[in-house]
């Protein structure tokens, strides 16, 4: 077990609880609106932002944001209309994205170079800034306000977005606030779970909690408990077992997932169900 | 203000991407109070005109109104008072939403942004669920639904909203003949006891329901008939282009 000063101790702590937070709170709109690819995208971007970042000694933070940023204002009104070529520009732009971050990488001046690279790569608990705190925390009060003022929109918009423009939503507004929400999401929480694993962060607690619940409300509750969950146990994890920080916090997440489609009481009866049909 | 609900003169649509309208040189003048249904085979742009009628296509020619107001300019506004049912889709089985949220979602716009669900809101919720005979259903995970009831709770949905208008696409399609009957009897209570203005789409000769006084007939994108039911029912066009429709099948 590594011990930590305290202050470190805390920091760390809150960050991996905010982090938790503000991906896996994005997750229940990203499963939901179908934006799974282009989330990942932007995640991938992210981290070429950041590399970037560290190659120019710009705030890799702000760069990322940017990247990630980009890519939602290019992929936005392509996957908006569903049209064909989405896919294909998704498909595009996540491996540049990849080929460009490993390029930066390779650029980063300085002796510290490899150990940086592979902080924004894996993800490092210690890089993890009073600053960082902050922001995360604004975003994590920014996102509870727009969930709870605009929760009757938010339901009817991941119910059917047609029937919610049929009634006078502006449901585009919501589809590239939730885009800039996700790319925030991810940016900040990069130095913690590095470029690679930050999406699985968005994904894994939302589908686990979409496991056990009907109720919009209960899974929008539950999916950023069960995101700051897994932070804390594969926080925990790491110092224990000196594991990369990023990688056991997506490792806790996986099996929890795992385990919640085991257990799941919604597939239970469906199984049973196609049995007795049989 | 007219005394039409809906005024299409000489409108086209053309959907984003293609050259050939879907709906071509479309009149069509609805009054307060009608009940009319709009049949025509599969293909025919039914469900285009539905939604060329509350915006959800622009059109590309001519002019619309609805409620005296131009479609296009006003769309965020005249669509708090249409109700729409959409038509007949799959839903996913596991989806995380309860029927009376689903049916409190058709209110959401007529509420406004920055406002809440106010107690009243939430009686009309239960209201309207009783009036469609989904009464036990609140609670119950909206995937969970036979088809049937799934149209009855989107129905429900719509008239949450309190609509002046209200705009079916397919209603019959996912019933069976009774559920047919009990729907179609729904629909002439709602039509006689709310005031609302009704057009249905089908593309079901035989179910047309009896309240409806007026049909207009829709084939490959054009107004082809827009007459009394009797009148439609009986002439020879229609049986030539259902009947080419059902020996196509
Ligand atoms: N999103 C779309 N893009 C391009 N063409 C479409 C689209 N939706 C429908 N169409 C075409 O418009 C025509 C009318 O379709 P639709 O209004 O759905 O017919 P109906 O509802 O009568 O079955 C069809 O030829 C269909 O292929
Ligand atoms: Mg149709």
């Amino acid at each position: 077990m590594i011990e930590l000063p305290l202050a470190i101790l805390i920091t760390s702590v809150l960050g991996s609880i905010l982090a938790g937070f503000v991906c896996s709170t994005m997750g229940v709109f990203v499963v939901r609106m179908n934006l799974s690819s282009i989330g990942y995208c932007m995640s991938h971007a992210a981290f070429a932002g950041a590399a970037f970042g560290l190659m120019i000694s710009f705030d890799p933070l702000l760069s990322a944001i940017l990247f990630s940023f980009g890519t939602a204002l290019i992929l936005g009104p392509l996957a908006e209309k569903a049209r064909l070529e989405s896919n294909v520009v998704i498909g595009f732009l996540f491996s540049i994205m990849i080929a460009l971050a490993f390029i930066f990488l390779n650029f980063i001046p300085g002796q510290a170079a490899s150990g940086t690279a592979l902080r924004i790569l894996w993800g490092n608990i210690f890089s993890v800034g009073y600053n960082d705190l902050i922001l995360l925390g604004i975003l994590s009060a920014t996102l509870i306000m727009f969930i709870t003022v605009f929760y009757k929109e938010i339901l009817s918009i991941m119910f059917h977005r047609k029937l919610a423009d049929a009634t006078g939503i502006n449901t585009k507004a919501f589809y590239f606030a939730v885009l800039f929400f996700t790319g925030f999401a991810v940016s900040l929480s990069l130095r913690l779970v590095g470029g690679l694993l930050v999406f699985a962060l968005i994904v894994n607690p939302t589908s686990t909690a979409y496991q056990f619940f009907y109720d919009f409300k209960k899974i929008i509750i539950s999916s950023p408990l069960i995101g700051i969950g897994s932070c804390l146990i594969g926080f925990w994890l790491s110092m224990a077992a000196n594991f990369p920080i990023g990688a056991s916090i997506v490792v806790v997440s996986a099996i929890v997932f795992a385990i919640s489609v085991a257990v799941s009481p919604k597939r239970k009866k469906k199984r049973k169900k196609d049995v007795k049909i049989n | 203000m007219t005394e039409n609900i809906i005024e299409l003169q000489n409108v086209d649509t053309i959907y984003e991407g293609e050259k050939i309208p879907a709906i071509h040189n479309i009149n069509l003048k609805v009054r307060y109070g009608e009940f009319i249904t709009i049949i025509g085979p599969n293909g025919a742009g039914k469900t285009t005109l539905l939604e060329t009628i509350n915006g959800l296509i622009p059109y590309t020619s001519g002019t619309g109104h609805v409620f005296g107001k131009e479609i296009k300019k006003h769309k965020m506004d005249i669509r708090k008072n249409i109700g729409y049912v959409i038509q007949n889709f799959d839903i996913d089985p596991l989806a995380p939403f309860l029927c009376k949220d689903i049916v409190m979602t058709g209110r959401a716009g007529k509420i406004g942004l920055f406002r809440f669900a106010t107690k009243r809101d939430w009686e009309l919720v239960r209201h309207n669920m009783d009036i469609v005979g989904m009464k036990g259903f609140a609670e119950r995970p909206i995937g969970k639904l036979s088809g049937g009831e799934f149209q009855k709770i989107l129905l429900a949905r719509a008239l949450s909203q309190e609509p002046k208008l209200l705009l079916l696409d397919e209603p019959f399609s996912n019933l069976d003949l009774s559920a047919r009957r009990k729907m179609e009897k729904l629909l002439t209570k709602i039509h006689d006891e709310k005031n609302i203005t009704i057009v249905m789409v089908s593309h079901d000769l035989n179910f047309i329901p009896q309240r409806c006084s007026r049909v207009v007939v829709l084939d490959k994108g054009r107004i082809i008939m827009d007459d009394r039911r009797e009148n439609i029912l009986t002439s020879d066009m229609i049986t030539t282009i259902f009947h080419k429709e059902e020996s196509r099948v």
